[in-house]
């Protein structure tokens, strides 16, 4: 029983955490049809300031990580995409790709190949017994962080004309720019979001691993990529919503598979998504239809 | 008149002729260049076969594959097990099959039950898979990628522990060998294109409904397609593992995938000849990257750049290609006969949304 609500929770912050990176490429999806694959250098970028900056206080190093998520951000949409609007989806995703590639030697030539190490947030790092139960302090507080990033954003989309226009946007963007909203700023604002939350991100993956390397943030975009194509990358709520659903399988496979398979856990969980793929091409929350492309 | 029509008709082989031309000339050119060049040059070679293959399958359908690479790996990893001595076997990678010990090929047979293998593989997802466009087709194909890198690390029982490697895979195929299967499967992948499946494809490629509606079965066409191709990439896996002679699931990931498809994409997707010089224009341009990397006496300057920028540049070529010449090097055609006053038959400009 203590395991199974140990392993419930861990789960459910794993889920979280990719829940939110799979927001952010939701996010930059519905409005130009970007599968970004270099979102996992945007958060890489945002765990090496934390790890960098921790010293000097929380209050100075997250809003760092924040600026700077949002800066790399808003440099690869002005620098690459927004060149390529033309493209098709596959194509920006191959873009992406090369992104991704790029910016991982870039910092392997500044930061070496080795990870960069910090304690950061330590003190999270302990756990915390409710109840005869016990349970990591970590996971709970990213559950934490993630359902008031949630609650904040959700906030912002529902009650601001930014927000709205950025919903506008997401569910037909040729109609959008038709009444009359401004293409640029939605789109950078999708950015801008994307790279906070890259932050977020960021920093409960860096609390958890205290290391930073190159490919930091490779192995949790292509989790984060998989379960937005799955929930339905083309509907934010759904790339929530299948980012959280890959997060808390692989992380319920980890712990409960026999040991001798736990090293295939994620396989299992690919093979899941090709099925889920097959039956369910348009997304798992998508009734019908198919991905506008 | 019928000299053109004579022309005409020859100027499919024209454009295979002066590919086969184009790789051989620029092999026996690196042949003079030193033992370092010509190793880096069969590398480059195996890569051309794996470009071949991607280029059948994605120039063809218009469909992404990110999986191709699996296909190269369930090939490398045939001809790793078939062709490691068996007392080697016995010892290294004990935790293997009993079975496994004892089969063994020779190198030239190897490769192709390695093709053989691959296609297997291809033909046996393709059915599921094909059903698939766009992006999605993209994330399976990708997931695939994945699982096979994860059965291939993990699965001791038909290769080395996690994390090992294979060794001990004899050193038989040289760079004059090597041409040979990379210019196989140009010519391989030219009477594909010429072949009525692939016809029916690039139909489907660009009108997928109108396809449809004249009565292409797509996903029958795309398995051929898929399975096909699937066979040249595990052929060219084992002449990878010919080339390389460790064989390790890691060598055969995401980065592989990654360098291939970015040769694919700067040559142009969209015709073989794309895919031939894409691929051998990014090799020698990374021949160039690590002379100066290494250093290169001009006069009495030693001109070099810092270690590690060459993969910084390789990226950045993609990158910019796709910004400013999406439809790459060759803009989707083929070479064409260059003295003929018909214009050529375009290969068509990939659509824009």
């Amino acid at each position: 029983m203590n395991q199974l609500i140990q392993s419930l929770v861990d789960a459910i912050s794993a889920g979280a955490t990719l829940g939110l990176a799979a927001l952010a490429i939701g996010l930059v999806f519905g409005v130009i049809r970007l599968a970004n694959f270099a979102q996992g250098e945007i958060i890489t970028a945002s765990a090496y300031s934390i790890i960098f900056t921790w010293q000097l206080g929380w209050y100075v190093a997250i809003p760092i990580a924040i600026l700077i998520g949002v800066i790399l951000s808003l440099l690869m949409e002005v620098g690459v995409f927004s060149r390529m609007r033309m493209a098709t989806p596959a194509t920006l995703l191959v873009a992406s790709f090369g992104l991704s590639f790029l910016l991982q030697r870039v910092y392997e030539l500044f930061f070496g190949n080795n990870v960069r190490t910090a304690p950061v947030a330590p003190e999270l790092a302990q756990s915390l017994e409710i109840g005869g139960i016990r349970v990591q302090l970590l996971s709970v507080a990213t559950i934490i962080i993630a359902a008031v990033i949630l609650v904040a954003l959700v906030q912002f989309l529902n009650r601001s004309i930014w927000g709205l226009q950025l919903q506008a946007a997401a569910a037909d963007f040729r109609i959008a720019r038709l009444v009359g909203i401004p293409a640029s700023r939605v789109i950078g604002l999708s950015f801008a979001l994307s790279g906070i939350l890259a932050a977020a991100v960021a920093f409960v993956s860096t609390v958890k691993t205290g290391a930073v390397g190159p490919p930091f943030g490779v192995p949790i975009v292509i989790l984060a990529l998989i379960g937005a194509v799955i929930g339905g990358i083309d509907k934010i709520y759904g790339a929530l919503a299948g980012g959280f659903l890959v997060g808390f399988a692989t992380s319920m496979l980890a712990s409960w598979l026999p040991s001798d398979m736990s090293n295939f856990r994620d396989a299992y969980v690919f093979l899941l998504v090709i099925i889920v793929l097959i039956f369910r091409p348009s997304g798992l929350l998508v009734r019908g239809g198919t991905v506008r492309t | 008149m019928k000299e053109r029509s004579l022309l005409w008709r020859l100027g499919p082989l024209w454009s295979l002729v002066v590919l086969l031309v184009i790789v051989y000339a620029v092999t026996v050119v690196t042949s003079y260049l030193g033992d370092s060049v010509q190793v880096q040059f069969q590398y480059a070679l195996v890569n051309l076969v794996i470009v071949v293959a991607l280029y059948m399958f994605i120039g063809t359908s218009g469909v992404l594959s990110f999986g191709h690479v699996a296909f190269v790996a369930l090939g490398a990893w045939t001809v790793g097990l078939l062709t490691i001595e068996p007392e080697l076997k016995r010892n290294l990678l004990s935790d293997m099959f009993p079975v496994l010990f004892d089969i063994q090929a020779p190198w030239f047979l190897a490769i192709f039950i390695g093709g053989l293998v691959g296609g297997l593989l291809a033909l046996i997802v393709a059915p599921v898979l094909m059903r698939l466009n766009g992006l999605q087709a993209g994330i399976a194909t990708f997931a695939l990628l994945l699982v096979v890198g994860q059965v291939l690390t993990y699965w001791s029982s038909i290769g080395p522990r996690s994390g090992q490697s294979m060794v001990g895979i004899p050193d038989v195929l040289d760079l004059q060998t090597t041409m040979f299967f990379a210019l196989g499967a140009i010519v391989v992948a030219w009477l594909f294109q010429r072949s009525r499946p692939a016809r029916l494809l690039r139909a489907a490629r660009e009108d997928g409904i109108a396809a449809a509606a004249s009565g292409i079965n797509v996903v029958t066409q795309r398995v051929i397609a898929l399975a096909l191709s699937g066979l040249i990439a595990g052929i060219a896996g084992g002449l990878f593992a010919l080339t390389n002679r460790v064989v390790q699931a890691s060598l055969l990931g995401i980065e592989l995938t990654f360098i291939t498809l970015a040769m694919l994409v700067l040559g142009g997707m969209l015709s073989l000849s794309g895919a031939v010089i894409g691929a051998l224009v990014f090799s020698l341009i990374d021949l160039v990257l690590v002379r100066l990397q290494n250093g290169v006496e001009l006069g009495s300057y030693v001109v070099s750049i810092p270690q590690g920028t060459r993969p910084i540049i390789l990226g950045a070529i993609l990158v910019l290609m796709l910004i400013f010449r999406p439809s790459g090097l060759t803009g989707g055609r083929e070479i064409v006969w260059p003295f003929r006053r018909t214009p050529p038959l375009p290969g068509v400009p990939p659509t824009n949304e």
